[in-house]
């Protein structure tokens, strides 16, 4: 891989903050993205923007192609079966939404219960507690064990008759553990409950196969994955989505209204209300273009060997203590941690002074910080345009950080 | 704008050794706070004789700004009126939000000047005068 010509590709890594080279290491936050994406938007509203799926006219048969054929690349990145299965939302977020409104609306009853684990982002944590709280359904929580990998164990024995939904993140937003979700899902169906796997951070980073999984509901967010934001995907699959009730209302997702009675349109655009964001859709098959052509098993092997070498080198820091699986064959770029004696938001400052970005907080993960005894934590998270050299920056600026907090017992 | 600058050494020293840190037995009035967004936690217990705030202790964790702000004004308020108290967080608020302020008045909270520079800290600092306001409330 020739990292140097692939960072030109990315017009905003060549910028300079507060005089040092940017080191973008908030990947799991948003990726930056290539002009591939930009001038794909570009070229829409300089030369065929027209709404879609409503004109008869030339450009609005090339908006609404451009729209679909981006569906498709959904489809084909995940390996869905049918382009009736891709469902365009804002954002993972809104996805996983739409799975609780609709199908969890209609099919969670009070004493059923509900299992997710504790390394759920609020966003597939939030919406099963407000519904097992409209419900009077039961949540389960499966614990990590002390290596940050799943309790397996635990969530065989959680497993019973009674569980009608498993929400399961693919790969944690904090510890950077891929989850075993074609275990899981094969355990959950053998008790008749629905699979929701979040796969936000996943599929940006690694091959996914819905087929293979064989989950009922897979969710992913385009800005995480070089696309623009406000664009992502739910994949359900078809008998799921023709069983469920619309989630929102208005154009688009009916084929006929009338004073008295309205029909829904076909799938999956039943699910598609309103004017939908096919500029971000458009930009989403760029990017997916860009990563097809890379290949995710290149870019899955390079950020594997990247962050190996930061595992290795960031255990050098005194004071650090990494969360989640200490080795990189048991995880994704995705490196959380803390420095005794220097608060993470101290160390966000004192790293952004050097260009370097990371995030700092509770990573919208607050039931795994509690978990963990802490309120924040720093995090470092890398995409395939990184290098071992900005490894060494942040290596270097958090030795750096601990030298102005001094050397506190 | 260096780090040495926002970090001075006296923040540091009350980050590493806060005053007042601690709770206080029957308080006339308490209050605490966070910011969600990132997570720090500033709890304040006051007693008050008439007019005097006498003693104010806090708890919390957080940030070296957000902890340092506590200790360094609860060691500014202790012993002064409610009047006087009210004064010295306006003025406070006033170098935070980038206005003219009265660097007497502040005393050592003048090293938290600089937090104004980084936006994203500002709250952090702001944290504990609004934790206060809300326990000053309390006082009939």
């Amino acid at each position: 891989m020739d990292i140097e010509r692939i960072r030109k590709d990315f017009p905003v890594l060549s910028r300079i903050i507060r005089d040092k080279k940017l080191v973008y290491l908030d990947n799991a936050a948003t990726t930056q993205k290539p002009s591939v994406v930009i001038d794909a938007i570009a070229d829409l509203y300089k030369n065929y923007n027209a709404n879609v799926h409503r004109g008869v006219y030339l450009l609005a048969e090339e908006s609404t192609q451009a729209y679909e054929d981006s569906r498709d690349a959904v489809r084909r990145f995940i390996n869905a079966n049918s382009t009736k299965e891709i469902v365009f939302t804002r954002n993972a977020t809104e996805a996983l939404n739409l799975i609780a409104y609709t199908w969890g609306e209609a099919n969670i009853h009070a004493g059923d219960e509900i299992i997710v684990s504790i390394m759920e982002h609020h966003s597939n944590y939030v919406p099963w507690f407000r519904l097992a709280h409209r419900k009077g359904a039961v949540i389960k929580i499966v614990p990590s064990r002390t290596d940050g990998e799943l309790d397996m164990d635990a969530f065989k024995s959680m497993l019973s008759d009674k569980t009608k939904l498993v929400g399961i993140v693919h790969m944690s937003n904090v510890f950077g553990t891929i989850n075993p979700v074609k275990e899981i899902t094969a355990l959950a169906h053998k008790k008749g409950a629905a699979v929701v796997v979040d796969g936000a951070q996943s599929a940006p980073h690694m091959k996914i196969d819905v087929r293979d999984i064989d989950c009922d509901f897979f969710a992913v967010s385009g800005h995480k994955m070089l696309g623009p934001t406000g664009i992502g995907a739910l994949y359900a699959k078809e008998s799921y989505l023709e069983s469920m009730e619309p989630f929102l209302s208005g154009g688009e997702m009916i084929l006929k209204v009338t004073l008295d009675s309205v029909v829904y349109n076909e799938l999956p655009w039943k699910f598609e209300a309103g004017t939908p964001n096919y500029e971000g859709a458009i930009g989403l098959k760029a990017a997916i273009g860009y990563l097809e052509k890379m290949g995710m098993d290149t870019i899955e092997s390079y950020e594997r060997e990247l962050t190996s070498y930061a595992l290795e080198k960031m255990k050098t820091v005194p004071g650090i203590f990494i969360y989640g699986p200490q080795r990189a064959e048991k995880k994704g770029g995705i490196i959380a941690f803390n420095i005794k004696g220097v608060h993470s938001h101290d160390i966000g400052t004192i790293l952004d002074s050097e260009g370097i970005a990371i995030r700092a907080g509770h990573h919208c993960a607050q039931p795994l910080m509690i978990d963990c005894g802490v309120s924040a934590m720093a995090r470092a998270s890398f995409y395939f345009y990184n290098t071992k050299q900005e490894i060494d920056s942040l290596v270097a600026a958090l030795k750096k950080s601990k030298e102005i907090f001094g050397h506190v017992a | 704008m260096s780090l040495e600058e926002l970090f001075k050494e006296i923040i540091i020293e009350h980050y590493q050794h806060p005053k007042n840190q601690g709770h206080l037995e029957h308080p006339d009035a308490k209050s605490d706070g966070s910011n969600p967004l990132c997570g720090d936690e500033i709890a304040m217990e006051l007693i008050f004789d008439g007019n005097v705030v006498s003693n104010v202790m806090f708890t919390g964790n957080g940030c070296s700004i957000s902890q340092s702000a506590a200790s360094l004004i609860t060691e500014a308020i202790k012993g002064k009126t409610i009047e006087e108290t009210r004064t010295i967080m306006n003025e406070y608020k006033n170098m935070l939000a980038g206005r003219d302020y009265n660097a007497d008045i502040l005393g050592d909270l003048e090293a938290l000047s600089d937090v104004k520079r980084y936006p994203a800290r500002v709250k952090c600092a702001s944290l504990s005068v609004a934790v206060l306001d809300q326990a000053l409330q309390q006082k009939k």
